[in-house]
């Protein structure tokens, strides 16, 4: 069994992982993309 | 700059194909773990089928096929458009995690069944190299220069990698390896899983698939906004450049009809 829930648990925690940065990327960037065009003249 | 944000419609769809990945990959979780039977022959550690073969099927199939296509459509004139590079970028990069994945998963099952955690036979070998070319196609992309010509070789980089894609599938029926053949997309086309065990799998291929929807669209959005920030960093530097030039350019003048008139 514990190959079994090391296979699932490196899985789904890498793509959870993953996951969460995409989302903590993109939203870096919409909020930098924002501040630009707030500034802009 | 124009700061594009996602449409209504968009968000909700991103929305609702995350969600529906997530369900679907939690009921793969729950019905592989617990509802399915053990295998005959490999007994519990026939579970892992419901990630492994999905994983590997984003990363071989959807990952490359979306990379390789949107790198063609770039290299061909009537239909090139920056969002093809973008695309192809977007989907090596998840394809690189779910490759990563699919040789992590393998090993892990490998131990149990083959006695080791790896051997250097034809699918594993293959699959190590599609690896490889995805990791110098992410660090081709970091390369500064042109964005034509970066778009333009990372294209073709794409498509070199793609033509491994075949030989990992067939590599299992070429070479006599320790991998076992396919268990869906055979030679007859006829599986050989059934009941609840063909159920899961094949909602474990629609979960990762959802999975791999969701990642690309996020991945996108991260890559558009990157290059219009690029683009706005540059035109931002060109004006403050031309702002330093200006009062030069101007006192030049008067420097010279100041020198004229004196005597």
């Amino acid at each position: 069994m514990s190959y079994i829930a090391a296979g699932y648990a490196i899985a789904l925690g890498t793509l959870g992982v993953y996951a969460l940065s995409l989302v903590r990327r993109r939203r870096r960037l919409e909020a930098l993309a924002a501040r630009v065009e707030r500034d802009r003249p | 700059m124009t700061v594009a944000p996602w449409s209504r419609r968009t968000t909700l769809v991103v929305r609702a194909v995350g969600i529906a990945a997530l369900v679907s990959v939690v009921a793969t979780l729950w019905l592989g773990i617990w509802v399915t039977p053990p295998d005959q022959v490999q007994h519990d550690l026939v579970r892992l089928v419901y990630v492994h073969p999905p994983i590997a099927w984003v990363a071989l199939y959807l990952a490359f096929g979306t990379a390789a296509l949107a790198s063609i459509l770039w290299l061909w004139r009537r239909t090139r458009s920056p969002m093809w590079d973008r695309l192809a970028a977007s989907a090596v990069e998840v394809g690189a995690v779910f490759t990563a994945l699919t040789l992590v998963t393998g090993s892990i099952w490998g131990r149990p069944t083959w006695g080791v955690w790896w051997a250097w036979d034809a699918r594993l070998t293959s699959t190590a190299l599609l690896l490889v070319m995805l990791l110098g196609y992410l660090a081709l992309r970091r390369v500064p220069g042109d964005p034509d010509a970066r778009a333009r070789r990372c294209a073709v980089a794409a498509i070199i990698a793609a033509v491994d894609v075949p030989i990992v599938h067939f590599s299992v029926v070429w070479w006599r390896t320790l991998h076992q053949g396919a268990t869906v997309l055979n030679a007859n086309l006829s599986p050989t899983i059934h009941g609840s065990m063909a159920w899961t799998l094949l909602l474990g291929f629609v979960a990762f698939t959802l999975t791999f929807v969701w990642m690309l669209a996020q991945r996108m959005r991260i890559e558009t906004l990157s290059q219009q920030l690029e683009g706005a960093e540059l035109d931002e530097a060109l004006q403050e450049r031309w702002a330093e030039g200006a009062p030069a350019a101007a006192s030049a003048p008067a420097r010279a009809g100041a020198a004229e008139a004196a005597p």
